[in-house]
């Protein structure tokens, strides 16, 4: 043990020179995450949802809410489809929509009237994005009712009677055009009379947006890419003929491979550490889940790198071994919700990306950074990480005994 | 102190080591003298662990290098043939690496590191790294990472190759220094002069046999003090074959036919200066044309020559 030590240390001498190389590992990662969270405030490939309304108040207000869920960027997202309490509930249980928005009747008269009245929106367990943002979108909707009422009650109740015979989009128009001189005076706010009442997942402490949902797979891109990386240490040693020379040195090659596997956990944990602090910061994530996840980032990192190791050292020669580790690591990204987020991957290969290795560590980081609390990995998923991980680092101590070591 | 006994390694049909045995004692150098490909690094890598002997036995200080290996691991040093140094870590901190892998700790360490230091000449440039070193100071520092846990026997194998004269020279001075100081070295090389320089004893191998093996003066009298004599040129097989037989006959001449080819002749013959006009007669007459003529005097080389019909430096 106190070998494993010394070679941890050796190791993070010799790769602190290495910063380079480091930095790239880093940057990429960085780059892409980059870009995505730009592409998801343009006009990315986005998600498509249902957004189910059942009106049971049929006034000009109820209409105009429909009809902001059609309007601009958000009717790229969103399709509404009118129904009724009990098809919708049916269809959101089955999974078919993404929400079911209920408009009370009376719902227009309480409102021109200032009254409290309750929105019911009821959110798809099993899908995490558009939900999300169906919420966002009602509360704006109903802020700018708010705002709107506020400071324009008399000018609705003429536009009602104006587009009383009007169609959908008509209205929809109008209403985002009020929508938008909202914004301008949002910043002073009141209370507001409506109160959206969401029934379905549990609340999150985090907003769950969209491109937050890209930071799991972003966090595990630079996480790959750096194990992948130092995992070819082995063969850098191997051509340096160090290796030789622990094999002629008395028995410690399971030390040896230990204090490797460390020094890359350290390496990967400050990678993986960084990206994970940039996405905090720019999410907002709560720092109570920073240590779960960093310590989560850093164990999956190590069963990966004894992995990658593994794999590379049961070939010949480097460049085969570099070439089909780095074949391997590109369909596992796209699998493992590296380039899209498993949530938003269709149902079936969502399943399948869960289950490679990578993807399997996105899904329990994202359940981490998204859910309600910190530390609620399963132990079985911790055990299952820290089983991969001996079980790599054996093979490699096994590659090392059985004459990788040879020139 | 290091005992090999009818050590064979097999790679598939290739026999690189064929049944060799030798012993080498405590303060002495035990030379393993072979051309390129001759087995002596499989030798070596036999008896330091790195490769699986076919069959046969090898042990260091007593320990079965198979069945006791970490102890016979643990009485070994081996500098191998090719560098094997972190060249991204001080040459100090390679030298504590290597002690620490073979055990040592605390004062211990940090005296036998700065002893090596010293030895290989190091010392100003301890906490440089290896990557900006010259060959012959990378040379150096591969053999102190291998002589640092002070090892009772010491594997050597062609630490010479593509090191200027003067490393090599001062290579020279630590395996001397080393066996002065009681280790038992083991020294491989193609280079007849280092054998016959550095080593007390030693085995002459080729496609894997052992083929000679003594002291330097023993294997000398092998000779028994006979010249070789090397015709180059062109000589019809049997005509020269018969002409050579009647030059074997001559009481005058003790001489032998190492080989006889159509372009080359090597006989071996004591004062083969004196001979050479009755020779080139003899030779000729039989329709033999000679272009070049080489005569070497006794050393190892031609001992080789003799034993093999090879050069050593094929
Ligand atoms: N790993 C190997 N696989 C197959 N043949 C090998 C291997 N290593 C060495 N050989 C062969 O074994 C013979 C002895 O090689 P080696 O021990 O390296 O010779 P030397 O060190 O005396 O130059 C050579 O014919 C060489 O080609
Ligand atoms: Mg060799």
């Amino acid at each position: 043990m106190n070998f494993a030590l010394t070679s941890f240390r050796k190791d993070l001498s010799r790769w602190r020179q290495d910063l380079m190389q480091t930095a790239i590992w880093f940057a990429i990662p960085l780059t892409v995450g980059g870009l995505i969270t730009m592409l998801m405030s343009g006009d990315g490939a986005q998600p498509h949802g249902v957004l189910l309304i059942a009106d049971q108040d049929e006034s000009f207000l109820s209409v105009l809410i429909a009809g902001a869920y059609s309007a601009g960027d958000i009717g790229e997202l969103i399709s509404v489809e009118k129904t009724t309490v009990e098809e919708g509930t049916e269809r959101v249980n089955a999974g078919e929509a993404s929400g079911l928005l209920i408009i009370p009747a009376g719902f227009g008269d309480a409102f021109l009237d200032a009254e409290p009245v309750t929105l019911t929106l009821k959110t798809n367990p099993a899908q995490t994005i558009l939900p999300g943002i169906i919420t966002d979108v009602t509360e704006i909707v109903l802020d700018a009712g708010f705002y709107a009422h506020q400071l324009f009650g008399e000018e609705i109740n003429t536009i009602q009677s104006l587009v009383d015979e009007s169609n959908d989009a008509a209205v929809a128009a109008i209403a985002v055009a009020i929508q938008n001189k909202i914004e301008v005076v949002a910043p002073q706010l009141f209370p507001p009379v409506i109160n959206v009442e969401i029934v379905g997942p549990p609340a999150t402490d985090v907003q769950v947006s969209l491109a937050l949902l890209y930071l799991p797979g972003i966090i595990m891109m630079a996480v790959m890419f750096s194990s992948n990386g130092l995992a070819s240490d082995f063969w850098v040693e191997r051509d340096h003929g160090t290796l030789r020379r622990l094999v002629y040195s008395p028995g410690q090659l399971g030390s040896f491979v230990i204090g490797k596997a460390l020094a890359a956990a350290v390496v990967i944990a400050i990678i993986g550490g960084l990206t994970l602090v940039l996405g905090f910061l720019y999410h907002g994530v709560s720092w109570a889940k920073f240590p779960s996840s960093l310590v989560w980032v850093a164990l999956s990192g190590v069963a990966l790198f004894s992995w990658f190791a593994a794999l590379q050292m049961l070939f010949s020669n480097q460049n085969t071994a570099s070439v089909i580790s780095s074949m391997l690591l590109f369909p596992l990204l796209m699998a493992g919700g590296s380039f899209f987020p498993l949530a938003v991957l269709p149902g079936w290969i969502a399943a399948i990306g869960r289950l490679s290795p990578n993807g399997f560590v996105v899904d329990k980081l994202t359940s981490e950074i998204t859910e309600v609390g910190a530390w609620i990995i399963d132990v079985n998923s911790w055990l299952i990480v820290a089983a991969a991980a001996a079980s790599g680092l054996s093979i490699c101590a096994w590659r090392l005994r059985s004459g990788f070591a040879q020139a | 102190m290091l005992k090999v006994d009818e050590l064979t390694k097999n790679y598939g049909d290739l026999v690189a080591v064929d049944q060799i045995s030798f012993e080498a004692g405590k303060g002495t150098v035990f030379g393993l003298l072979g051309p390129n490909g001759a087995g002596k690094s499989t030798a070596i890598n036999c008896i330091s662990g790195l490769l699986r002997p076919t069959s046969g036995h090898a042990s260091v200080a007593g320990h079965d290098v198979v069945s006791d290996g970490k102890a016979a691991r643990q009485n070994l040093g081996v500098v191998p043939q090719e560098l094997a140094l972190y060249e991204d870590l001080p040459a100090i901190e390679n030298l504590r690496y290597w002690g620490k892998a073979y055990g040592l700790r605390g004062a211990e360490l940090d005296s036998r590191v700065s002893e090596v230091l010293d030895t290989i000449g190091l010392v100003d440039r301890a906490k440089d790294l290896p990557k900006e070193f010259s060959g012959g100071m990378k040379r150096r520092l591969n053999f102190g990472c291998g002589i640092v846990h002070k090892p009772p026997v010491i594997l050597l194998d062609e630490p010479t190759v593509g090191v200027d004269p003067q490393s090599r020279a001062r290579l020279f001075d630590m395996v001397e220094a080393a066996r002065d100081a009681g280790a038992c070295v083991l020294y491989t090389t193609h280079y007849m002069e280092e054998a016959e320089r550095l080593c007390d004893s030693l085995a002459i191998i080729d496609n894997g046999k052992l083929i000679a093996k003594g002291t330097v003066n023993e294997l000398r009298a092998k000779l028994s003090a006979r010249d070789v004599l090397q015709l180059n040129g062109t000589f019809p097989l049997d005509e020269t074959r018969q002409a050579v037989d009647t030059l074997i006959e001559r009481d005058d001449l003790d001489l032998e036919v190492i080989t006889q080819e159509e372009e080359c002749v090597t006989l071996t013959l004591s004062r083969a200066s004196q001979h050479l006009p009755d020779i080139f007669a003899v030779i000729s007459n039989a329709g033999g044309v000679v272009t070049e003529t080489i005569l070497r005097s006794p050393n190892l080389e031609t001992l080789f020559l003799l034993l093999t019909g090879k050069e050593l430096r094929e």
